[in-house]
């Protein structure tokens, strides 16, 4: 290898020891015996996993983050696969109003819609509910999930729901019965991505939150502000694992969905 | 030195020796030794995976082989890279870069050598001349229809007056006409010119209509380098045989003078007809289906025959028969000289003796 | 009316009131969450007390606030610039590299989403308190003989930022030279280029839509980035984040916070519409899986 390429290749691997390694030494923090941050970690233990899940303010806020992310990864799901749905079956100038109006979430920054959403839902009465936050983080995930059955759907022959009607079949039935079979995997990959974005979401989650319906990342906030203890990192491995439990699980969904649109091809 | 508007290039001699190149347990080319006079044309043909493209690519200095050496004008260029070796290359996919015009395209090799703007752009221009794309410099590559492309490729390849130039298959993404249309510029660039051009291509038609000689490759092994018509009418095995046009291949029992036909009739061949030495016993006869007559089953030394298809085709027929034992005989004869042939009639094929090949039987052609 | 007949209209083609059901949910959703709640917030900006554009040119015209744009400005292009030149030399070797190369580093690169901002900035928090690992490094190795504040500063705030935004460069810049044909390479060393004039010359010029859209949007996602100045930053060095909380939460001035919102939401959204060809969402929308 030359001098330049190997150059190269060591100042590659520098950046990847500044990516990896802020990780890196966060979680094992996760298992030190000491009460204080300290790395290398001291000793093993799992009593900070054991204070988290014992903490009854702890665990309102997880559950109260699983709620919002459950329903958000539904309704994301469900409005995000109707109107693709629509769009891709040809929707006119109200699809190009859709895809005009999809880019809103992602362009404008997290941090305007959380100060909006905060005044709105005080006029409204949606402060603290779960619904007031299913509503944002639906809009936040929403332009995610729509690429996923986007993509999905444009691959599917519309020839194929043709088919099925003239067997007989009503439109909706030829799509519950043809169309949604194929895309399934997509629709939940996309489901599972609003899922996450929403259990991670954490700069709406700190404009709306009150005194008592905190998200599960807007009470760690709080205490990386002012009383970072090992619990912190313990809660940072909960999350990790469950991201890429989360992310592999959407990308392997993704993988069956490519083979089964390309068997037909095969016969 | 100053390069005339006129082209007057040279071509250079090239010498492979003992090439080859491994990838993995894969030999890609094996011990492929070959000799290129100055100025010829010679086309690289086979099917896919006979290492045609890789030997081009050592050529150019993409693979670095792993046994061999390349000569070129008697210079060692095995370990050479390819930007310091100075020859034309045209790719399969034109390749032009897109953000660049078409006459930055072809004037690229020249600002690669340090020529002044002005300067290289009218060489350019001049190039585009040649290849007949004048006035075409200020468009953009994606303006190009394929056709235009390939030329403007092939301007950029000759712009700096190389004494070589190599060729991948630079047609097979042209359509049938615009494909016969740049074999003739191509021939007449490489006349013009005088360089040597190696060609690689899959397609034995436009090898044997666009090179001077024909080097066939099979699983890396060259299999016989001849001028286009010896080895249409000469091919060195099987393989060449039928690779090259279309061939009958019939089963025979050799005596050593006599082929026997398994189905009756016999025909004596001619010792210049075995190209390759053939042992006494089961062997393959090959004849080409236009060297065959038909004649009456009972004539002297004609091998007897029931037509199973024939397909006019304008200005040739296609007789289709069979010999006792089922062994399929193809028969193409202009259609004026043949009448009230039909399917069920039984015939006698007849040949010249300089048309019956003899090869060995246990070759996988 | 029976979904059915609803939905066809000519018996193939979906009805114009099928398409329009389909569509409601989603056209109601962003409309009433998202594009009244921000017009509402931007008209209060304008319009509290009264009629006014005072909350504006409080926000160009007071020093104060004016050097919160200017820093925000400069955090968000020292972020992008840092990012890119971190970012392009790791994209180009995962492009060059083949097999478990190629797939440790894009793993690698993929890490940082798989855990959300809160735990990357929270390690930061970490790594720079004055006990943390990189203050007992720099003494370790005799750099320094006391603890640095390295917390609560702009410079922890950029290379925190720089952390959790590297990944949004790295994917366009790797996409786009990944999208160059090698063919190109070959036909630019065939005419005489080495490597470093074929990068200059054509692998350069192809791939810089990727790096410029990479560059975009790592800028304008820095401008109006929260989190980590929010937790990293020092009070008295705001980026406008960090203000709008101030003024929106703690001082309870909505006009002023309105105002500032609505010219950090106005500058984004103008500059994405600018740039909007290197972004292409439409090409996101069909086939690319």
């Amino acid at each position: 290898m030359n001098p330049r390429s190997l150059l190269l290749n060591a100042y590659v691997y520098a950046v990847l020891a500044f990516i990896l390694v802020p990780i890196l030494i966060i979680l094992p923090m996760a298992f030190s015996e000491t009460a204080y941050l300290t790395f290398p970690p001291q000793g093993f233990t799992l009593r900070w996993f054991g204070e988290f899940f014992a903490s009854s303010r702890w665990m309102d806020a997880m559950w109260f983050s699983l709620r919002i992310a459950l329903f958000t990864a539904i309704t994301t799901a469900v409005v995000g696969t109707m109107a693709t749905y629509a769009l891709v079956r040809g929707a006119g100038r109200l699809g190009t109003l859709f895809q005009a109006l999809l880019i809103g979430p992602i362009v404008v920054p997290h941090i305007a819609l959380a100060v909006a959403l905060y005044l709105f839902f005080q006029q409204t009465g949606l402060s603290g509910t779960t619904i007031g936050y299913v509503f944002a983080h639906t809009i936040i995930a929403l332009p995610f999930t729509v690429f996923t059955v986007a993509a999905a759907l444009s691959s599917v022959d519309p020839a194929l729901e043709d088919a099925a009607m003239s067997c007989g079949a009503t439109r909706f039935t030829a799509f519950r019965l043809i169309t949604l079979p194929i895309i399934l995997p997509n629709v939940i990959s996309g489901a599972l991505f609003a899922f996450i974005i929403s259990f991670d979401e954490p700069v709406v989650a700190f404009f709306l939150a009150g005194i008592r319906d905190k998200t599960l990342p807007r009470m760690m906030f709080d205490d990386i502000e002012q009383n970072l203890t090992p619990i912190i990192p313990a809660i940072a491995v909960l999350l990790t694992a469950l991201s890429i439990a989360i992310l592999l699980g959407a990308a392997l969904l993704r993988r069956v969905a490519a083979r089964n649109a390309a068997t037909p091809e095969q016969t | 030195m100053t390069v005339a508007t006129a082209p007057q290039a040279r071509g250079a001699s090239i010498q492979i020796e003992k090439l080859e190149k491994q990838f993995g347990a894969v030999r890609a080319v094996d011990n492929v030794s070959l000799t290129i006079a100055a100025g010829e044309f010679i086309a690289l043909l086979g099917p896919s995976g006979s290492g045609k493209s890789t030997v081009l690519m050592s050529l150019a200095g993409f693979e670095r082989p792993t046994a061999g050496r390349i000569l070129i004008d008697g210079q060692d260029c095995t370990a050479l890279p390819p930007y310091k070796r100075n020859i034309g290359m045209v790719f399969q996919n034109y390749t032009l870069f897109p953000h660049l015009s078409v006459v930055d395209n072809v004037a690229f090799p020249l600002k690669m050598r340090g020529i002044a703007k002005a300067d290289r752009h009218r060489q350019a221009e001049a190039a585009l001349e040649i290849v007949r794309l004048g006035g075409y410099g200020q468009r953009m590559p994606k303006q190009l229809s394929g056709g235009q492309q390939q030329r403007v490729a092939l301007a950029r390849a000759i712009v700096y007056r190389p004494h070589v130039l190599l060729m991948d298959e630079p047609l097979s993404a042209l359509d049938k006409n615009l494909r016969e249309e740049m074999q003739l510029e191509i021939k007449r660039l490489h006349s013009e010119l005088g360089l040597t051009v190696v060609f690689v291509t899959h397609d034995q038609s436009e090898a044997l209509t666009m090179a001077d000689r024909i080097a066939i490759l099979k699983s890396g092994k060259l299999q016989q380098v001849s001028p286009a018509r010896e080895l249409y009418e000469r091919p060195s095995n099987l393989f060449a045989a039928s690779f090259i046009g279309e061939m009958n291949m019939l089963p025979v029992e050799w005596d050593g003078k006599v082929a026997r036909l398994l189905s009756g009739g016999a025909i004596a061949i001619e010792p210049s007809s075995v190209i390759e030495p053939v042992q006494p016993g089961k062997s393959v006869l090959a004849v080409r289906p236009e060297r065959l007559w038909i004649t009456g089953p009972e004539d002297a030394g004609a091998w007897p025959a029931t037509i199973r298809d024939v397909v006019y085709a304008g200005a040739g027929t296609l007789v289709i028969a069979e010999l006792a034992g089922g062994t399929e005989v193809r028969i193409r004869l202009p259609s004026n000289t043949i009448s009230g042939l039909s399917a069920g009639q039984v015939v006698g094929l007849t040949c010249p003796p300089d048309a019956a090949l003899l090869y060995r039987a246990d070759q996988a052609a | 009316m029976s979904p059915a007949g609803f939905f066809e209209a000519d018996g193939r083609r979906l009805s114009r009131g099928g398409i329009v059901l389909l569509m409601a949910p989603f056209f109601g959703l962003i409309l009433f969450a998202f594009f009244y709640p921000l017009l509402s917030l931007i008209s209060i900006s304008v319009l509290e007390p009264q009629p006014t554009v005072e909350n504006y040119q409080r926000v160009f015209d007071n020093p104060v606030y004016a050097r919160v744009l200017f820093r925000t400005l400069r955090i968000a292009v020292l972020v992008s610039l840092l990012s890119l030149a971190l970012s392009f030399p790791l994209a180009l070797v995962m492009a060059n590299s083949r097999g478990p190369k190629a797939i440790f580093l894009a793993a690698c690169v993929l890490l940082p989403f798989w855990s959300s901002v809160l735990v990357r900035t929270a390690a930061w928090a970490v790594l720079l308190q004055r006990n943390g690992l990189i203050n007992q490094g720099l003494q370790a190795i005799g750099l320094t003989t006391e603890p640095l504040t390295l917390l609560y500063t702009q410079g922890a705030v950029v290379v925190a930022m720089t952390h959790v935004l590297m990944p949004f460069m790295v994917l366009p810049i790797y996409g786009a030279l990944r999208n160059i044909p090698t063919d190109y390479s070959r036909a630019a060393a065939i005419c005489g280029a080495g490597p470093l004039r074929t990068f200059r010359e054509v692998t350069l010029p192809l791939a810089m839509p990727g790096v410029i859209g990479g560059f975009i949007l790592v800028f304008l996602t820095a401008l109006g980035f929260f989190i980590t100045p929010a937790l990293l930053g020092s009070p008295q060095e705001m980026m406008i984040a960090t203000l709008i909380s101030q003024q929106m939460r703690e001082l309870l001035d909505w006009p002023f916070a309105a105002a500032l919102v609505g010219v950090l939401t106005l500058f984004v959204t103008a500059m994405t519409l600018a740039f909007s060809r290197v972004f292409r969402f439409d090409r996101m929308m069909g086939g690319r899986a």
